[in-house]
């Protein structure tokens, strides 16, 4: 039996159920393993009966998080994809801003319409049973999960932060170049995307260990002349949920 | 004593020619920074190279590999072994590159030999470049006595003198192996050594162990014993609290070998290939065993770890010494940690 696989989205921009459909070479072999039965962004019919229910988006309004309640009922697991899911993401921004504000700001005259709550990773509101972050969500690692759980192996996030990658593209660490990175902190999986491209990691695959974030704290007092509120910042971005602020 | 003399002009020229054997690998400039790359022509090797951001170990360890595919059908289990024979020339080898492939080549032919790693090896050719000065600031392979390789290389190319109009230079070359020796006789290239060429070589030597500043007053051969006495230092913590655990030591080290194993399947399950990829010491899994339980848990026995490694256990084991002192560590480190700095600060302690 193939498992049945659904695709849901909360609040994002439903980049990482593109994503999937990005795996463009492994679509037709995916369709063979699986059987996708709940998918908005590529299908129209609704089946409610779910091996697998991938998620992405957080959850930010009322409607979410009853959606997603709905969404673990239904499926026997749970897989949370992309920052927004995993991390809350770019969403938990409006967690450090004024309500009032940011609803005027979004929603105009209309905002008493539309109620909002400040911004969860869905593993704030039910059990999830993994979780597939980035900033979109790496399609390499989602033909990973889907591998690992035809085969029935156990899959585990790289617990490598993102510097292993960098070292084994052989590129300059950004340090050099005295740019603060992120990666140090940063659970790799990504393939060092972004230092590749000569960007800083911004953290959108989480913070890799609390120990990290610590050594982080003291480095950027003790060794580095930098101004710890934009580190902070930056750590923010994706990982304002998770944030303990910096010893 | 010298085998040959040769201008650097004639050692592309050989290069160039041995390019239609081997695919050829050395220094080239990006920017501010050297690293090895794949060539097509001599000259886009740039053999004035200070040092190369990381060492030419990816060529023959590479950071991901296939070992074997595997196929399962109708019951039965088959694996083919994959190998890479292609023939490699790697030019433009300092000192320390060349003492830390020494280690690789002892660390896997001893005990388990490693086929994938001796095959690639046997394939390739290394011409080396001595080292006058230190490369930058902070190495310590005069200490470490990395910057000195008597074996280990094809051919070694002492920079002998240098003509700064033509920004030619003058190489003495010391042969390494019978097919270093070939590579310039047969080609006839370059005049054997004169009196004054044995002459500028001896003044060489002695200048170059004057430019080298010592950079661990105790010596090196204290390290051991030390490392012996200061297993229960505070300052493994004390340093340790600042480390990432990112690996980053590890892995720009051009004598670290550790390598993690895993399998990967297709989606249709039935075939797949078993891989390695570089592995450290410093990362948080690696002493992670079957049933989770992690022997190295603490940033701090990790730290330690690695150190003894570097400057003890190593050699005790392999009887090469497992740091050449290339400092590639000490600059990859984004938290400023230093292994020098420990090794001092430990013989401080006592
Ligand atoms: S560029 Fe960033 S991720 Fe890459 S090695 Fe440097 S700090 Fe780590
Ligand atoms: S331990 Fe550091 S100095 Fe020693 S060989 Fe490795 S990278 Fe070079
Ligand atoms: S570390 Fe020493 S041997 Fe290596 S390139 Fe620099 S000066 Fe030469
Ligand atoms: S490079 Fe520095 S921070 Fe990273 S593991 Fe090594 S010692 Fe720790």
């Amino acid at each position: 039996m193939r498992p049945r696989i659904a695709i849901f989205s909360l609040t994002s921009c439903e980049g990482c159920s593109l994503a999937i459909l990005e795996l463009e070479d492994q679509l037709l072999s995916i369709l063979d393993a699986v059987e996708i039965v709940n998918f908005r962004e590529g299908m129209t019919e609704r089946s409610w009966d779910i091996d697998i229910g991938f998620v992405d988006g957080a959850v930010s309004t009322p409607e979410d998080k009853r959606e997603v309640e709905h969404f673990r009922e239904c499926c026997t697991k749970l897989v949370a994809i992309g920052a927004c899911a995993c991390l809350g993401g770019l969403n938990t921004l409006k967690n450090y801003q004024d309500e009032d504000e940011y609803r005027a700001y979004v929603y105009g005259d209309c905002a008493k319409y539309f109620p909002t709550t400040p911004a969860q990773p869905i593993s704030a509101v039910v059990n999830v049973d993994h979780e597939l972050p980035g900033c979109p969500m790496v399609k390499e690692e989602f033909l990973k999960f889907v591998t690992f759980a035809l085969a029935g192996r156990t899959f585990k996030l790289p617990e490598d932060p993102v510097c292993v990658e960098c070292k084994k593209k052989g590129i300059l660490c950004l340090y050099e170049k005295g740019i603060i990175c992120l990666g140090p902190i940063t659970r790799g999986g990504c393939n060092a995307i972004c230092p590749s491209y000569g960007a800083k990691c911004e953290g959108c695959r989480g913070i890799v260990a609390e120990d990290a974030l610590k050594a982080a704290g003291v480095n950027l007092r003790e060794q580095y002349d930098v101004d710890l509120a934009d580190v902070l910042a930056d750590v923010r971005m994706f990982g304002a949920y998770q944030e303990k602020t910096l010893p | 004593m010298l085998d040959r003399v040769l201008s650097r002009k004639r050692l592309l020229e050989l290069v160039d020619e041995l390019a239609h054997a081997r695919r050829i690998v050395g220094p080239v400039k990006q920017n501010d920074h050297y690293f090895y790359e794949p060539v097509d022509r001599a000259d886009r090797l740039d053999l004035d190279f200070s040092y190369c951001v990381y060492g030419p170990k990816a060529f023959l360890l590479p950071p991901t590999q296939t070992l074997f595919r595997f196929k399962q059908h109708a019951g039965t289990f088959e694996t083919t072994p994959e190998h890479n024979d292609e023939p490699l020339g790697i030019i433009g080898v300092h000192p320390c590159d060349v003492n830390a492939i020494r280690l690789l080549d002892h660390a896997f032919a001893n005990t388990h030999p490693d086929e994938h790693y001796l095959t690639r090896r046997r394939q390739t050719f290394i011409v080396g470049i001595d080292c006058p000065g230190p490369c930058t600031e902070g190495v310590f392979c005069g200490d470490m006595h990395g910057n000195e390789a008597t074996t280990g290389f094809d051919v070694m190319c002492y920079p002998l003198s240098r003509d700064d109009t033509g920004g030619d230079v003058r190489y003495g070359v010391v042969f390494g192996t019978d097919a270093g020796r070939e590579f310039i006789l047969y080609a006839q290239a370059g005049d054997p050594p004169s009196v004054e060429d044995e002459r500028a070589f001896e003044r060489y030597q002695i200048e170059k162990q004057a430019a080298f500043p010592q950079q661990i007053p105790y010596g090196v051969d204290t390290l051991p014993d030390l490392l012996e006495r200061s297993y229960d230092s505070l300052l493994w913590q004390a340093t340790a609290r600042r480390c990432y655990s990112c690996g980053s030591c590890n892995l720009s080290c051009p004598t670290c070998y550790c390598f993690n194993m895993f399998d990967e399947q297709e989606l249709a399950l039935g075939t797949g290939e078993r891989k390695r990829e570089w592995d450290g010491c410093q990362l948080r899994s690696f002493a992670e065993v079957a049933g989770g339980h992690n022997f190295r848990e603490a940033p701090a026995s990790r730290l330690r770890h690695r150190i003894y490694r570097k400057a003890k256990w190593v050699k005790e084991r392999e009887g090469i010494a497992g740091c050449v002192g290339c400092a590639r560590c000490d600059r990859a480190c984004t938290a400023k940690i230093s292994s020098v700095e420990i090794y001092n600060q430990l013989a401080e302690e006592r």
